[in-house]
């Protein structure tokens, strides 16, 4: 565990994803201090005005809105829009700094989760094999078998809009990868001594498989869950890219771009005009996923140095 | 079995062969000299990373990066090989010099039949059709005692059991009938009674076509059944050179000596397996001097502090080691009551 | 093999039907009502109470689940999918209709990729140095992380929206007035730019390239930085095996040894990979089409989603499930033709 740390440290790629990623945390803990929410629910993204164009940015709040707020009596922390607003006066930095927070949320839980079904599916199809195993892998093939975007959309349709969907259809469609990969390392260490051992001795199913199996092949489903926390955030933003994501004014960075979508030719005349639209969600999504995907690239590396280079 | 009045077929003088890692030069072969005549085996015995296979890949140039020939001249009829042009070298190999890898199933190619692997090397060398090729490769098979050889040629070398395969790989190497033959440890990966199979099989060709081979083992037992003159490597270079006779029972190495006496033997009587203490050298960290001497019984300060040479103690009996006589002493009276 | 195969094929039915078992439990999440919403042509039917229960009736929507599932697998099969208000056609026609030009788009996007991208892999391995490893390395590290809707808007922005070069759409409305309008153009294959060749008229052909460019270069940015990184590295790691070393060792000249000895061992692993990358592309088509407002498949797919015209959504995933198993199969046989120890097994 040590090695790895060691290693995750002195790699120059895994050390820029580790310093993203750090900062990505600070901006997330202190969302409430870098962009004060000005309502009761800080996910919802205030309007800076409430015009549809985009306004550039450093954009003033809008008299009618700051109007609003001075007859709700909220006091306004900040009445300029940094990096601009969106479609609709939707201010970009308080939902790009909020949108901290629900990436985190997304990415995090969605892989635990989705990495707790695969795994006991996994490790139970391995561990008993036969019909089971066969049953079960079955099912996983039949889950397989959607694109992972295209299934998304179809659950988040039939569910709704929401945020709470988006993760359940992530995580529907989000464990077979797991399930296949405990399924091969239990395989394979299933026949080793310490577990023929363990069933000679009449140790019970479930500890020989809590107990032995899994601290065992653990740690590439592990890698596999940091490689993959990119992949459902992208998802989830483009499910919002989509229109079936997380709710109108919901602080996410795919809604962001996805506000860019019908601005980002511009006017005539003014071709490029809204690029602040685009360029800092779009700065936001990438680093993120970068940041999760260099420490991945480095974990697997540590894991197996023969798999080096292949994705 | 020295001819002496017969130039060699093979000399390698002085060579190196360095490889340039991250963590350093790595001299896996470090002057070394030999010589192979017309239908004699010499033997390259030693432990692994010892850089007896890393000789034959220098002698092949067929070194992987970051492996390079550095030093020394290997002159095969006549002409250094490590002066010719790439395509002049790509004439000789398989041509005038095949090799035989250690395990016959990482070394054939799983994607293409048998039959196509041997048959390539005709096409390349002779410029014959495919079909003459292929039924050439047919013959070949049947040469190495391969049954049903019509029906192998068509098979992927996952089809063919190891034994099999190696004779098939045989066969490839001999298919150009060429003058010198390399074989890099060919029966570690066998049963012991297939080991004596292709032992045999390889003896009985190349009386046959009167070629050399130059056998890489680390396995003593082979060394005594099939080779002429034995040269024995530690660490890199040469540490004791003679023929046969003298090897097994006048050695004067510590290292031959350590060798000879770890392995059971029926015609003495001895009382119990010696084995060398200690480890091979990481060889990024040679010790000082002689680089056998943290391993040696021998051992005096001199062989801390210099290397010795290697010297010609006979006629064709050369040694490197400080402490011969002690050596030879302790040979005679090991030897007599069998350690 | 033949076992191999049939196996696959024996298979197949279980997984289609597993399929649509799973879109049908999904289906069942709505209320009869809602699902009844897909099958009518005229939204105000579903205002009066009781034509809503005859038609309720009539397509057996509030039948217990089994026999719901039935009914329902057995329209399917007559490729009753129910009406698009989205396309305001039956979804078979809307599907019908759309697939020529996601075709056109996901097939230019495919095979550049497979034989350029296989090509460019097996020449970096081949002139290996530290410097175009690191880079392939990042490119494709930064592309795997760069979303394919932040990469379309961009491509968007600057070749149309700056450059004005690679408008979004299939056609120019000129062209799109021959194509569509004009009794000279005949529709062979609904693929525009083979049509316009085989017609002749090479500024249709340009054209639709012109707008087919974009696309294509947001649907496969990420298999080319995949793809090349997958062979080069499998390519390096058979370079370095001992049967390269025995072709060799046999005189095989250096062409041979990298075509033929090294290439066929080294392709194995890439098949697993393309056939994830033709996946990844379907995926990406609703995004893709969504951003140039390509008159396609997932356009129509990602506009329903939007409008929760469900019954769309749900034959849209049933159809691209459907080619993924497809895909798999294809990509499992020429794992067995190419790999003498799957094919012999």
């Amino acid at each position: 565990m040590n090695r790895t740390v060691r290693k995750l440290f002195s790699n120059a790629s895994s050390l820029v994803g580790i310093v993203l990623l750090f900062i990505f945390i600070i901006i997330a803990l202190f969302a409430p201090i870098i962009a004060p929410p000005l309502s009761d629910n800080p996910y919802q993204v205030p309007r800076m005005s409430w015009d549809v164009n985009p306004q550039p940015p450093g954009f003033p709040i809008s008299d009618d809105i700051r109007e609003v707020y001075d007859f709700m009596g909220t006091e306004i922390k900040y009445d300029k829009a940094i990096c601009g607003t969106a479609e609709g006066g939707y201010d970009i930095f308080y939902g790009l700094i909020w949108g901290t927070r629900t990436a985190f949320k997304i990415g995090l839980i969605t892989v635990t989760v989705a990495g707790f079904i695969g795994v006991f599916i996994g490790s139970i199809s391995a561990y008993f094999g036969g019909w089971i195993d066969e049953g079960l892998m079955r099912i996983t093939d039949i889950f397989l078998s959607f694109p992972f975007l295209v299934a998304a959309m179809v659950l988040t349709t039939i569910l709704g809009r929401g945020l709470d969907k988006v993760m359940i259809a992530l995580i529907v469609f989000g464990w077979m990868g797991y399930a296949r990969l405990i399924r091969g390392s239990i395989l394979s260490a299933k026949e080793e001594t310490y577990v023929m051992a363990a069933k000679a001795l009449g140790v019970k199913d479930i500890k020989i498989i809590w107990k032995h199996l899994l601290p065992n092949t653990i740690f590439p489903v592990m890698v596999q869950g940091t490689m993959s926390i990119g992949s459902m955030v992208i998802t989830a933003a483009a499910l919002s890219f989509l229109g079936v994501g997380a709710p109108v004014g919901y602080a996410d960075w795919g809604q962001m771009v996805s506000f860019a979508r019908n601005w980002i030719i511009g006017a005539p005349g003014h071709a490029g005009q809204y690029w602040y639209t685009v360029l800092y969600p779009g700065i936001f999504i990438v680093l993120f996923v970068l940041a999760w995907n260099l420490i991945g690239d480095t974990l697997r590396d540590i894991l197996d140095p023969r798999l080096r280079g292949e994705l | 079995m020295i001819i002496n009045n017969k130039e060699p077929l093979l000399e390698v003088i002085d060579l190196k062969t360095y490889f340039f890692t991250e963590e350093g030069v790595v001299k896996a072969v470090d002057g070394v000299d030999f010589e192979v005549y017309q239908g004699e085996t010499l033997g390259i015995v030693g432990e692994s990373g010892c850089g007896k296979s890393v000789t034959a890949f220098s002698i092949m140039r067929l070194l992987d990066y970051p492996g390079k020939t550095v030093g020394g001249k290997i002159v095969f009829k006549g002409y250094n090989l490590l002066e010719k042009s790439d395509d002049e070298m790509r004439k000789v190999r398989g041509k005038d010099i095949a090799m035989i890898f250690q395990e016959p199933m990482t070394a054939l190619n799983p994607v293409l039949t048998v039959g196509f692997q041997i048959s390539e090397a005709l096409m390349m060398h002779f410029k014959i059709g495919k079909k003459e090729a292929i039924n050439k490769s047919v013959e070949l098979l049947k040469k190495v005692e391969i049954p049903m050889p019509e029906e192998r040629a068509n098979e992927y070398p996952h089809q063919l059991s190891g034994g099999m395969r190696q004779r098939a790989m045989i066969a490839m190497a001999m298919s150009c009938d060429p003058v010198l033959l390399i074989a890099d440890e060919p029966t570690t990966a066998l049963d012991v009674t297939i080991q004596a199979q292709i032992l045999d099989l390889m003896r009985t060709l190349l009386r046959e076509f009167n070629g050399s081979l130059i056998m890489i083992t680390h396995d003593l037992g082979v060394i005594a059944e099939i080779a002429d003159r034995i040269a024995i490597m530690y660490a890199g270079k040469i540490v004791e050179y003679a023929n046969k006779r003298t090897i097994f029972y006048s050695p004067l190495h510590p290292y031959t000596f350590g060798l000879l006496t770890s392995i059971p033997r029926l015609d003495l009587e001895m009382k119990r397996l010696n084995v060398i203490p200690g480890v091979v050298p990481n060889p990024l960290h040679f010790p000082e001097g002689c680089k056998f001497n943290p391993r040696c019984s021998f051992v005096t300060d001199r062989c801390k502090e210099e290397e010795p040479q290697l010297i010609e103690v006979e006629e064709g009996h050369l040694v490197r080691c400080w402490n011969i006589d002690k050596v030879a002493q302790e040979v005679k009276k090991g030897l007599l009551v069998g350690v | 093999m033949l076992a191999y195969i049939i196996r696959r094929f024996l298979l197949l039915p279980i997984i289609i039907l597993g399929v649509t078992f799973l879109i049908f439990c999904v289906f069942s999440l709505l209320s009869p009502m809602e699902r009844l919403a897909t099958y009518i042509h005229d939204p105000s039917t579903l205002k009066n109470p009781q034509s809503v229960e005859r038609l309720i009736n009539k397509y057996h929507l509030d039948d217990p689940f089994p026999l719901g599932y039935i009914n329902w697998l057995k329209r399917i099969v007559r490729l009753d999918l129910g009406w698009s208000q989205t396309a305001n056609q039956s979804v078979w026609d809307a599907i019908c209709q759309r697939f020529p030009a996601t075709l056109e788009l996901v097939l230019y996007s495919i095979i550049p990729v497979i034989l350029v991208g296989i090509w460019l892999g097996v020449i970096s391995a081949v002139h290996h140095n530290d410097m175009l490893d690191q880079t392939i390395r990042v490119t494709a590290i930064i592309g795997w992380s760069l979303p394919t809707f932040v990469f379309g808007l961009l491509v968007l922005f600057i070749f149309y929206g700056i450059l004005d070069w690679l408008p979004p759409g299939r056609l120019s409305s000129w062209a799109q007035d021959i194509v569509y309008a004009s009794s000279n153009f005949h529709s062979y294959t609904h693929l525009i730019t083979i049509d316009a060749l085989l017609n002749g008229n090479i500024s249709i052909f340009l054209d639709a390239l012109r707008h087919l460019i974009a696309p294509i270069i947001t649907l496969s940015y990420i298999s080319w930085a995949f793809l090349l990184r997958i062979t080069r590295s499998s390519m390096l790691d058979t370079l370095r095996k001992d049967y390269v070393r025995t072709a060799r060792s046999k005189g095989v000249d250096e062409h041979t040894v990298i075509h033929l000895h090294a290439k066929r061992n080294a392709l194995i692993p890439v098949i697993t990979v393309a056939g994830m990358m033709i996946i990844g592309m379907l995926g990406g088509v609703m995004i893709t089409e969504t951003i140039f407002t390509y008159p396609g498949l997932g356009f129509w797919a990602a506009t329903a989603a939007q409008q929760l015209d469900s019954g769309s959504v749900i034959s849209f995933a049933l159809l691209f499930a459907t080619l993924m198993i497809v895909g798999n199969l294809i990509v499992d046989i020429s794992y067995a033709l190419i790999d003498p120890r799957v094919r012999l097994e």
